[in-house]
């Protein structure tokens, strides 16, 4: 392995309760050099299911955060300076290529559609990357592979992925876990008992049945862990709800009401 | 346009002048009793009185004369004459599809319903937690059901406790039984009678036939029920016994051996296992509960329950009263929702008879009578409420929109429309210099960062000895927001007349106006819609969509726009109201509304000096809370008074002069567009 990325190595084994068969369809479509999508309501384990299959599959890790000022030579690269004149330097996009590493482009559909198609040459059957101010054609090194990630739930239609490029993936649907596991989740990630790891779970359930009456998505599997660790820091249960539930889904004064009604509906009134 | 008296009138006989321009009989019937009222009631609420039966001569003269005759010993005292408007507007809006209810309101309604002021105050408290308790009920499950109040009743007939419908939870006006309390406490309340009435709709079977049963029978079978649904609801939300158990109280000491007491007491017992209490009929009933709650699914193992616990009251001689029996705690419902006590159970021939009776009845609900032929109206009808400010309340469903059905350019011939004919030739600048700028400014002499590529080009250029390309900075620029405009025109008959000093109505100058607006703005980037109103009472605010947003401004609209008259007076709230729910259906980032009017607002119904006013502001106060903004253009030059309190104080402009009418209307927009 290139000493380039190296430090993006997972040394440890990052915790990911599969919920179905997602690991293996992953393996399987990895090993057939299939880019993947990764699709699903924000803090339902999209990221954390990215880790866990490069540490698996022993692959380096490049995420990069897209955005809508992103450029295209935001990924490939661009020329830079130094004393001797310009000197070029690959973007993170053309270092996974060039290297052999996971490329994860998390919120994809926040690019822009002309920086996002920098990726086709690399996701058909050439698996190139051409950089035209370098002159230069990247050949993928046979590691190489793409994940992409983005949450269908709030973004606009106007933000929407070219059906030239979605054809190019394959696509993993997620949603928040059932009950129990998502209950094990927090148990385990939170390090809160069992009863309040499952009581934390049933207030963001019906939280998510709030869905579309002002609430753009329902409490997280990761702000339940947030609660979690408040909690178990013997931070009040009410409190730790309010700050880590619901006062950052919501700014109206009566959702607000109604989710903390649902704190209580599983804590009981605040003393 | 109002009518107005000589300023030397004194207030109340320049309403009873209109009074008697809307309706001579009942000028007469209430100048009779006027004296009888005015030995108790001082000049203004005289004044406020002839007001509202100026408003309910209009729409219900039968019902005014009704109400008239029973004037005399009901205002001021007991009724003020707020709660009589209270309650004569509740009539006219409950029954408003039905005179023969509306005039029994008002021949037989009881205004001291409304009287009272601690009722008033508790149902304000809960409506203003109306949305919050929804969600809360959604979060169980029941996205759908409605909140409303219990229709008003006054002395033991007043329903005390939540009942639970179909599609609806009827709170109650006045909770009975509850403690004073402070918020926190009626909130948890609320919380606790939601959370229970979802216990029933999630396991109580409902509508069951209640046949001849005892009324003390149904009584226990609900006490039950209401145990075992609660115990059923806490395996999925622990922290409801908690709440639930603030509101049982009732202990030995605290309510006594009577029957109610004694339910309150085994509701306490089968709710709190620590609760002790040695009476053997609670015991009884625990004792038995407990045995039967192994399978809290199993609802026949619970019904003989209540009818031992029945039983034994019957045995003690205990006198049931079903008239002041309360369920208690007063979070519980009436437990309506269990029985049909219409259905007849005996046996289940009969039963089934019924259901069979039922279901052939079902579909006849709405009888179509085929000697009766309706012309049907597809103009679109769209309800909308009215702010009352003299109640401070909003009156539901009020005034009614009814939309021009297709449109139907047709060129007509006017005397004044001349002006309008000719294309303008004003050339429209202001908008052209709205600020739009790219996202990203690149390769410029200054700026917020580096623009990487052009310093490196600069750098190459300076080590191949020429001349650096000094532009080596960029910045994020503003982009501008995309716009949704209507421009919404008042087509009242007063804008057919002519503008002081020149030949130009007022409504060829607003067409112009608008014609310019419309024509002007960038299409790609601003929607923007041409609509107008014009109004006939509350039942009738004509809207026109002349231009909608999906249109062009093309020969179809303008010859549309050239067809509009001046007729009809000016609704302008409801007019507001639907012209921001239309923005609402846009995706744009910024909405706004732009009325071109020539005066206040005024409707053919309506006499009090300020209603309309106070409305127009509540609708601009609303559509800003939804993020539409409004402004307003108008050619009175008295307009300073009303326009500032419905648009505020930034959001008007007063065109002086008819000539600059359609620059100021483009200034005005570029302005707001390059907020």
């Amino acid at each position: 392995m290139d000493d380039a990325i190296r430090p993006y190595l997972i040394d440890s084994e990052p915790y990911y309760r599969a919920a179905g068969s997602e690991v293996a369809l992953f393996e399987a479509a990895c090993s057939r050099g299939l880019p993947m999508m990764l699709k699903g309501p924000t803090g339902c384990g999209k990221t954390r299911f990215v880790e866990h299959m490069a540490w698996r599959l022993k692959l380096p890790l490049i995420t990069i955060a897209c955005n809508e000022d992103m450029t295209a030579s935001d990924l490939v690269g661009r020329f830079l300076l130094d004393a001797q004149g310009t000197v070029w330097h690959d973007g993170p996009l053309t270092l996974a290529v060039r290297y052999g590493a996971m490329c994860y482009l998390d919120e994809f559909v926040e690019a822009r559609q002309d920086t996002t198609v920098v990726i086709h040459p690399l996701t058909d059957d050439r698996r190139l990357l051409p950089l035209d101010r370098r002159g230069e054609a990247v050949r993928a090194h046979p590691d190489f592979r793409l994940v992409v990630s983005y949450n269908p739930g709030y973004q606009s239609a106007a933000k929407d992925m070219k059906p030239s490029t979605k054809q190019r993936f394959g696509a993993i649907d997620f949603d928040f876990p059932a009950a129990d596991v998502e209950t094990e989740v927090v148990v385990h990630e939170g390090g809160v008992p069992h009863d309040t790891a499952a009581k934390l779970v049933a207030v963001a359930q019906q939280s998510r049945a709030l869905r579309g009456r002002g609430l753009d998505e329902g409490i997280s599997t990761r702000m339940l862990i947030h609660a979690a660790h408040l909690i178990a820091e013997h931070i009040d249960v009410h409190d730790a709800c309010r700050l880590a539930m619901a006062a950052p889904v919501t700014d109206d004064r009566d959702l607000m009401a109604a989710l903390n009604g649902f704190v209580e509906a599983q804590f009981g009134p605040k003393a | 346009m109002n009518t107005s008296a000589a300023p030397s009138t004194p207030p109340l006989a320049r309403r009873l002048a209109v009074l008697r321009g809307i309706d001579e009989a009942i000028h007469t019937a209430l100048r009779a009793v006027l004296p009888a009222l005015a030995e108790h009631a001082d000049e203004d609420e005289l004044e406020a009185l002839v007001d509202l039966l100026c408003q309910t001569g209009t729409e219900e003269p039968a019902g005014t004369l009704a109400l008239i005759a029973r004037l005399d010993g009901l205002v001021p005292d007991p009724v003020s004459v707020t709660a009589l408007r209270r309650w004569a507007f509740d009539g006219l809006q409950r029954h408003s599809t039905s005179p023969a209810k509306r005039l029994q309101h008002f021949e037989t309604g009881d205004p001291l319903s409304f009287a009272d002021p601690g009722a008033q105050s508790d149902a304000d408290h809960i409506l203003a937690r109306r949305a919050a308790l929804q969600h809360y009920l959604a979060g169980f499950g029941f996205p759908d059901f409605r909140l409303e109040l219990h229709a008003p009743q006054r002395g033991q007939a007043a329903p005390t406790r939540v009942t639970v419908g179909d599609d609806v939870l009827l709170v109650p006006r006045r909770w009975s039984g509850v403690g004073e309390g402070g918020v926190d406490t009626r909130d948890r309340l609320y919380r606790a009678a939601m959370a229970h009435a979802a216990a029933h709709l999630q396991y109580s079977p409902r509508q069951r036939p209640a046949g001849n049963r005892h009324p003390m029978l149904l009584a226990m079978l609900a006490l039950i029920e209401d145990a075992r649904v609660e115990r059923l609801m806490l395996r999925q939300y622990p922290g409801l016994h908690a709440l639930w158990g603030e509101f049982h109280v009732a202990t030995r000491l605290s309510v006594g051996f009577d029957l109610n007491g004694l339910a309150a007491r085994l509701a306490h017992a089968l709710h709190e296992p620590a609760y002790a209490d040695s009476n053997p009929w609670v015991l009884l009933g625990r004792q038995m509960f407990e045995e039967a709650a192994a399978d809290l699914h199993d609802v026949a193992a619970f019904a003989p329950i209540g009818r031992r616990l029945a039983v034994e009251c019957t045995k003690m001689r205990l006198p049931f009263d079903a008239e002041r029996y309360r369920v208690v705690p007063a979070y519980r419902d009436d437990n309506a929702l269990l029985w049909n006590l219409n259905a007849l159970e005996s046996d289940d021939e009969v039963n089934s008879l019924e259901r069979e009776l039922l279901a052939s009845r079902e579909p006849q609900k709405e009888p179509l009578d085929p000697l009766l032929t309706v012309e049907i109206d597809v103009r679109r009808r769209r309800q909308h409420p009215e702010w009352d400010y003299k109640l401070e309340m909003l009156r539901e469903d009020w005034a009614t929109v009814i939309e021009a059905a297709v449109p139907n350019p047709r060129e007509s011939s006017r005397r004044h429309s001349t002006a309008s004919a000719r294309r303008s030739p004003l050339r429209f600048n202001a908008l052209a210099h709205i600020p739009d700028r790219s996202v990203r400014l690149k390769r410029l002499h200054e700026g917020d960062e580096l623009d990487l590529d052009a310093t490196v080009d600069s750098f190459v250029q300076r080590a191949g000895g020429l001349t650096p390309d000094p532009r080596i900075f960029m910045r994020h620029g503003r982009r501008r927001r995309s716009t949704a405009i209507v421009l919404l025109m008042d087509l009242s008959v007063s804008t057919t007349r002519f503008v002081p000093g020149s030949f130009t109505s007022v409504l060829d100058i607003e067409k112009r106006a608008a014609t310019l607006v419309a024509g002007s703005l960038d299409a790609s980037r601003d929607r923007v819609a041409v609509h107008g109103f014009s109004s006939n009472g509350r039942q009738e605010v004509h809207y026109v969509r002349i231009k909608d947003f999906d249109e062009p401004f093309g020969p179809a609209q303008q010859a549309q726009l050239k067809a509009q008259e001046g007729r009809l007076s000016t609704r302008m709230g409801a007019a507001l109201r639907h012209a921001s729910e239309a923005l609402a259906a846009e995706t744009a980032e910024r909405k706004l509304i732009l009325l071109l009017t020539d005066g206040e607002p005024s409707d053919i119904d309506v006499f009090e000096d300020d209603y309309l006013v106070e409305d127009a502001r509540h609708a601009v106060a609303t559509a800003s809370a939804s993020g539409v903004e409004t402004f307003c253009l108008t050619l009175d030059r008295q307009a300073d008074g009303y326009v500032r309190r419905i648009f505020g104080g930034r959001n008007y402009l007063i065109a002086d002069q008819a000539a600059t009418y359609s620059d100021a209307a483009g200034q005005a927009l570029a302005k707001l567009i390059a907020q």
